[in-house]
């Protein structure tokens, strides 16, 4: 797209230079960078998983992981597994270089959507069509939930581990890893279609399929609702420090701030460079710095608190469909829908 | 990019989806097809993507606009474009009792969806033998059959021919709109039910010249060779207290049903009728002034009807002929008809699920007819299931032109009118719709 990148050099100082920069041929649907910060693996639309050496690009292995496209990859937090799923109902352990350690029956015929590895706590988790179920990391199954009120359009682990949150319309079901504690609804009647828990693990935000942001304080439980969206907010992202809660419907981003007695009663900040749709948010978990990817081809970083204007950009060749720091923000993965992925080194 | 199309089966258990189905998949036109059906499907064919489903239908509200849509397809829809060689055409099957609102109102309200997909016809398969059955006690069948932009009667082979006409007059009544095909085991030609258009404004006017076409009010002619002289006109009780009736002279070989001989008589019936009693009957002969026959009083009724010269006449009822007993003499003897013929009435009197057309001459104010159509939809928007329309818009050297579904509305400027007469068309199938006010409601936006 000429026009974009044209436009853009003029509000963005600085291009970032691709450490590299590799084509896997397929939409990438998924990635995920290990917390060593040394690979990632990529899950691919024609079912291949992919996995990646993050310092030089060189492929480590691609896998013929799924029968229908990839739709999750989550890498275990000691680096020595990941999950995937795809379109298909069953999803996959494999060890760190590939090779298949287990298979995680969905239980029924529908697509394992959602695949997601607890943060600490040895277990996984996935959902298939309105269960979710809790597996340890060898794949023996811990937990199978009684069918939700619908199909599981969301999954996120507590920031501990100590629980896991699974989004479908009706609400937000809460299931705790700690002895005693009992699972918790939080209801609301709408289709929910993103969610995001803040690493305090105080707030849990969902965008829904009304074009609005619902957001639940789990200490009281009080929630709160955002509106004014031009259409469904499907990226959200929140801070290392949970002030900042990033939501995209369209090709602004809006920033939230929870600071005070916000994020009620206030005016979020507008980051608007975009000229298509903001597909993908994520916040570096050390500075804070966000990066959002788009329909547009461009991945834009901004410091929000800061400037309203990108501070950088780069492009690929379609739409941003995956969007990933690294874990000491070394750099910034990105993929597109055409199959490009590229990672930028950002630190320095 | 182009949208993918997408084609909606629905129709009652034992219908014929799933055979029409397999037809669909085994028979060779190089598309790649992806299937969303539900659980009761059995699809026994490898080379298409089937991905099984279940119906999640919920409302949504967005502003002033309320809408159910079906959130299982938004989510599959929105996994299966997560690849580089997409498919050429989606199926999604629904399931027998479904009514098919929320899955086209899915593809209007859904932005991604929007973008990427087409909602290319919705296919509504009536098992001819059973369909009366459901008929009588099942709102979603009569929503199947409104909503569809073909109507497949299948399994012809158990029902009679005359069974099938009354059949199909029937469903015409309740939705004017859809093309109606008959099959038995679903052998309907694939084009047919694949490449619809029935949500493409272009598609839906320019293929379709006719579907606006107007009804006739009357729902009865008959065509008689009369002689000079007088003739009675005899009715018995009826279930309505007055009819209209006009009878005009034809030219040779004419039938009273043909088309330009019943657009004249539609042209007498514009004009305001006369009230006959049976105490003054002088019926007006020829291209006069339509009767409006008073048949308050019990009993066998007689009006005369005087033929000034020999020829041959059509008689238009508004009721049909055999409600009403209806015969001609000639001195005390019965006048057969040459013909006789009933139309398919819109006003159809055993179904609360109908279609209403209305035609009006000329072009309507734009302000007007914004404020009667946002009403009409927030008051009735429940009972309207599809609408489309070519508007002529005053002011404007365009045509505008629309449909919707429920309260979702689509509509944009087309071609120039050039030297085609100004007129507007619109068609509303939707359930306990009043004609009357829908028309008069239309009329007053007249420019």
């Amino acid at each position: 797209m000429p026009g974009v990148t044209a436009m853009e050099p003029a509000c963005a100082k600085t291009e970032l230079v691709p450490k590299w920069r590799i084509d896997v041929s397929d939409y990438v649907a998924a990635a995920d960078i290990s917390r060593d910060g040394t690979m990632c693996v990529l899950g691919v639309g024609n079912g291949q998983v992919v996995g990646v050496d993050l310092a030089t690009g060189q492929q480590r292995f691609a896998l013929h992981a799924h029968g229908g496209g990839v739709l999750g990859t989550s890498i275990s937090p000691d680096c020595e597994r990941f999950v995937t799923c795809g379109q298909e109902p069953s999803a996959r352990i494999w060890s760190r270089s590939g090779e298949l350690l287990r298979e995680l029956p969905g239980g029924g015929a529908s697509w394992v959507e959602h695949a997601a590895w607890a943060p600490a706590g040895r277990r996984v988790a996935t959902a298939a069509g309105k269960k979710v179920r809790v597996w340890t990391e060898d794949g023996e199954p811990l937990v199978e939930t009684e069918p939700l009120e619908s199909t599981v359009s969301a999954l996120a682990w507590r920031a501990d581990g100590s629980g896991l949150a699974a989004a479908c319309y009706g609400g937000v079901y809460i299931l705790p890893f700690v002895s005693g504690a009992k699972a918790r609804q939080l209801a609301w009647k709408g289709s929910l279609i993103s969610l995001a828990w803040s690493p305090d693990a105080k707030i849990i935000a969902c965008g829904s399929q009304d074009s609005s942001v619902h957001f639940w304080r789990l200490a009281s439980g009080r929630d709160s609702q955002m509106s004014g969206y031009r259409s469904k907010p499907k990226a959200l992202a929140f801070d290392r420090e949970s002030k900042l809660l990033a939501t995209a419907g369209d090709a602004t981003v809006t920033v939230w701030d929870f600071r005070g007695k916000g994020p009620e009663g206030t005016r979020p900040i507008q980051l608007q460079s975009h000229r298509g749709v903001c597909t993908r948010l994520a916040f570096s978990p050390r500075k804070g710095v966000l990066a959002s990817g788009s329909q547009d081809t461009s991945v834009l970083l901004w410091e929000p608190r800061r400037s309203t204007k990108p501070s950088r950009f780069a492009f690929l060749e379609d739409e941003i469909t995956a969007l990933q720091w690294h874990p000491a923000d070394g750099g910034v993965l990105a993929a597109d829908a055409s199959g490009n992925a590229a990672y930028w080194e950002t630190s320095g | 990019m182009k949208k993918i199309p997408v084609t909606v089966l629905t129709g009652f258990l034992g219908s014929g989806k799933t055979t029409l189905l397999n037809r669909i998949l085994t028979e060779n036109h190089g598309k790649r097809i992806a299937v969303i059906e539900n659980e009761f499907g059995e699809i026994g064919i490898d080379q298409a993507l089937v991905i099984n489903s279940d119906e999640e239908v919920f409302e949504m509200n967005n502003g002033c606009i309320c809408c159910t849509v079906r959130g299982d397809l938004i989510r599959i829809l929105g996994n299966l474009m997560k690849r580089r060689d997409k498919f050429d055409h989606i199926l999604v099957e629904t399931t027998g009792m479904a009514d098919p609102g929320p899955v086209a109102q899915t593809f209007f309200v859904d932005d991604d969806l929007r973008d990427l997909f087409s909602l290319d016809g919705i296919v509504t398969l009536v098992d001819a033998k059973h369909v009366q059955l459901h008929l009588e006690d099942s709102n979603e069948c009569k929503e199947q059959i409104a909503f569809a932009d073909v109507l497949v009667l299948n399994k012809t082979d158990l029902v009679t021919d005359a069974e099938l006409d009354a059949l199909e007059r029937r469903v015409t009544s309740m939705n004017t709109m859809a093309k109606v095909l008959r099959a038995h085991n679903a052998n309907v030609p694939i084009p047919a039910v694949l490449d619809v258009g029935g949500f493409d404004l272009d598609r839906a006017v320019a293929t379709k010249p006719t579907f606006l076409e107007p009804e006739y009010p009357f729902e009865w002619a008959g065509t008689f060779e009369v002689q000079e002289g007088d003739y009675e006109l005899e009715l018995g009780d009826g279930p309505d207290p007055t009819m209209d009736l006009v009878s005009l002279y034809l030219d040779e070989g004419m039938q009273a049903h043909d088309r330009p001989a019943a657009e004249r008589a539609l042209r007498v019936w514009s004009e305001p009728a006369q009230e006959v009693t049976t105490e003054a009957p002088s019926v007006e002969r020829g291209a006069g002034q339509a009767a409006a026959l008073q048949l308050r009083a019990s009993g066998t009724k007689r009006f005369g009807l005087r033929a000034p010269r020999a020829g041959r006449i059509g008689l238009y009822a508004q009721h049909l002929a055999s409600e009403f007993a209806l015969r001609v003499l000639r001195g005390g003897t019965e006048v057969t008809p040459l013909t006789e013929h009933e139309f398919v009435a819109g006003h159809s009197h055993d179904d609360d699920v109908t279609s209403v057309g209305i035609h009006l001459e000329g072009a309507v104010d734009e302000d007007r007819l914004n404020r009667w159509v946002s009403e009409l939809l927030r008051e009735k928007g429940t009972d309207i299931f599809r609408m489309k329309g070519i508007i002529s818009i005053k002011g404007n050297e365009k045509r505008f032109v629309f449909q919707g579904v429920h309260m979702l509305f689509d509509g944009r400027e087309d071609r120039p009118w050039g030297d085609t007469p100004r007129a507007s068309d619109l068609v509303f199938i939707g359930k306990n719709l009043d004609r009357d006010a829908l028309t008069k409601g239309f009329e007053r936006c007249r420019a």
